[in-house]
C-alpha cells in the first residue's frame, strides 16, 4: 500500500481540453481477453457504442446494465435512487470483468459500498474489475469512450447531473475492502484506472 | 408519422380477431410500402414492408417474408429471417425476433436473434438478449441485456499487435503509479 501516491490537486484549466489517453488497463485486459475467449463481461457505464463494440466482439457475451440511466430514472421520478441496485440482479460467481466507468465517483459512500457489495458476489473468484475515475470533468457524467489503439476519450453526458465525491487513492481502494488491488495508473490528464481482483 | 391504407387495417384487425388458436399469422398480403423507418437497416432489403400500426394489438406469432414494422404492441413471436424487422418509436414489442436486419426505436423486451445487424436508437428501450453479427446501439437508449456478436474467425483484429508494438512509446506519455502486483496471467 505504501506504493500508492496521493492524487495531485485536479487542474480544472484542463476541464475545456480534449482529454484521451492511452489506457494501460484497457489493453491488458483486452490481451487477456483475446486469450480466454469465453469470458463474461458486465458494464455497468453509461451506454456506448463504441465499447459495447469493443467487449461484445473479445467477450463471449457482454452484459450491460445502464446504472446512470436507472439512476436517472429514479431521480426524475422521485424515487430513492439506493433502490437501483436490484438492477443488478445477477446470479453469483457470473462474470469474469465488471467495468465500472465513471460510476464509484458520483456515488456517496453507501451507494459505492453497496455496489462493491454487490459486484464481489456477482464476479468470479479471481475476476476482475475496472475502475476508471474521472477528476477533470468532475462537475459532468461522462463516457469513457474507447478509441482506436486503446485511447479512451472522454464525451460528456449532459442529460445526467449526479454529484461527485472526491477521493483519494486509499479511499477508493478502501471501498473495494473484498478485492486485491492489482493495478493502479494514474494520468496526468485526472484519470485514474484501477484494477481490483477478487 | 406514416399513413397506413384503410385496407390494410382492415386486414390486419381481421388477422388479430381469427388469432385464438395463436397460430402464426402469414402476413404476406397487407403490404404498406414505406415507412418513417427509413434506415438502411429496413431499406436494405428490396421487398416490401408491413407495418402493424400504432393501434394494433397483436398476441401470436408472425411468420413473414417482408419486412415488418410494429407501430402498436406485439406479443409472441416472430419469424422473418431473410428479412428486416422494427420496433417503431411508439411500437412495443414482447417476445422473440428472428430476423435479417433489426432496428428498435421503441420498447422491446424479449430476445433479437439477427443474422445481420440490430440498431436500437437513442428513444429505444431494451430489456433482452441480443445474438447478432454486428451491433450499434445510440446513446441516450435505455439497455439492459446481453449481447453476443458472431465473429469471424478469419478476421483479424489489428489493435492489439499493433499496440503491443508501440506499447514502449505509449508508456512515456502516462505517468503510471507502481502496481500492488503485477497481472497474474491465467
Amino acid at each position: 500500500m505504501d506504493a500508492i501516491i496521493d492524487i495531485p490537486p485536479i487542474n480544472s484549466h484542463l476541464e475545456s481540453e480534449t482529454i484521451a489517453y492511452t489506457s494501460k488497463i484497457l489493453q491488458q485486459l483486452a490481451n487477456r481477453l483475446e486469450k480466454q475467449r469465453r469470458a463474461l463481461v458486465l458494464d455497468v457505464g453509461t451506454v456506448c457504442n463504441e465499447n459495447i463494440n469493443f467487449f461484445a466482439q473479445r467477450a463471449k457475451k457482454l452484459f450491460v446494465c445502464d446504472i446512470f440511466a436507472h439512476m436517472n430514472r429514479y431521480q426524475n421520478s422521485g424515487l430513492k435512487t439506493k433502490s437501483v441496485w436490484r438492477h443488478l440482479d445477477y446470479a453469483p460467481n457470473s462474470f469474469d470483468v465488471i467495468n465500472l466507468w465513471n460510476l464509484v465517483e458520483h456515488l456517496n459512500d453507501n451507494d459505492a459500498k453497496r455496489l462493491t457489495e454487490i459486484c464481489s458476489k456477482i464476479v468470479k473468484k479471481k475476476g476482475l474489475l475496472f475502475v476508471i475515475e474521472n477528476d477533470v470533468s468532475a462537475q459532468a457524467v461522462s463516457s469513457f469512450v474507447i478509441g482506436e489503439d486503446f485511447q479512451i476519450s472522454l464525451r460528456p453526458q449532459t442529460h445526467l447531473d449526479f454529484p461527485w465525491y472526491c477521493r483519494h487513492n486509499r479511499a477508493v481502494i478502501s471501498l473495494f475492502t473484498s478485492f486485491s488491488t492489482v493495478k493502479i495508473f494514474q494520468y496526468r490528464k485526472g484519470i485514474r484506472e484501477f484494477l481490483f481482483q477478487l | 408519422m406514416f399513413k397506413q391504407s384503410e385496407k390494410a387495417k382492415k386486414d390486419l384487425n381481421k388477422k388479430v380477431e381469427n388469432d385464438s388458436t395463436k397460430k402464426p399469422i402469414e402476413v404476406s398480403s397487407t403490404a404498406v410500402v414505406g415507412s418513417n423507418l427509413s434506415r438502411d437497416t429496413l431499406t436494405s432489403s428490396k421487398s416490401e414492408n408491413t407495418i402493424i400500426g400504432e393501434k394494433i394489438s397483436i398476441e401470436g406469432n408472425i411468420r413473414s417474408e417482408e419486412n415488418l414494422t410494429i407501430e402498436g404492441f406485439m406479443k409472441g413471436n416472430v419469424k422473418i429471417e431473410k428479412h428486416s424487422f422494427g420496433v417503431g418509436s411508439k411500437g412495443r414489442f414482447e417476445g422473440e425476433i428472428r430476423a435479417n436486419n433489426v432496428l428498435i426505436s421503441g420498447l422491446l423486451h424479449g430476445k433479437v436473434n439477427a443474422t445481420g445487424k440490430v440498431e436500437i436508437t437513442k428513444n429505444a428501450d431494451f430489456y433482452g438478449a441480443i445474438k447478432a453479427d454486428s451491433i450499434a446501439i445510440e446513446e441516450g437508449a435505455f439497455f439492459k441485456g446481453e449481447i453476443e456478436l458472431g465473429r469471424d474467425p478469419h478476421k483479424k483484429d489489428d489493435s492489439v499487435g499493433k499496440q503491443m508494438k508501440e506499447t514502449g512509446h505509449r508508456e512515456k506519455q502516462v505517468s503510471s503509479l507502481p502496481s500492488v502486483e503485477a497481472v497474474k496471467e491465467n
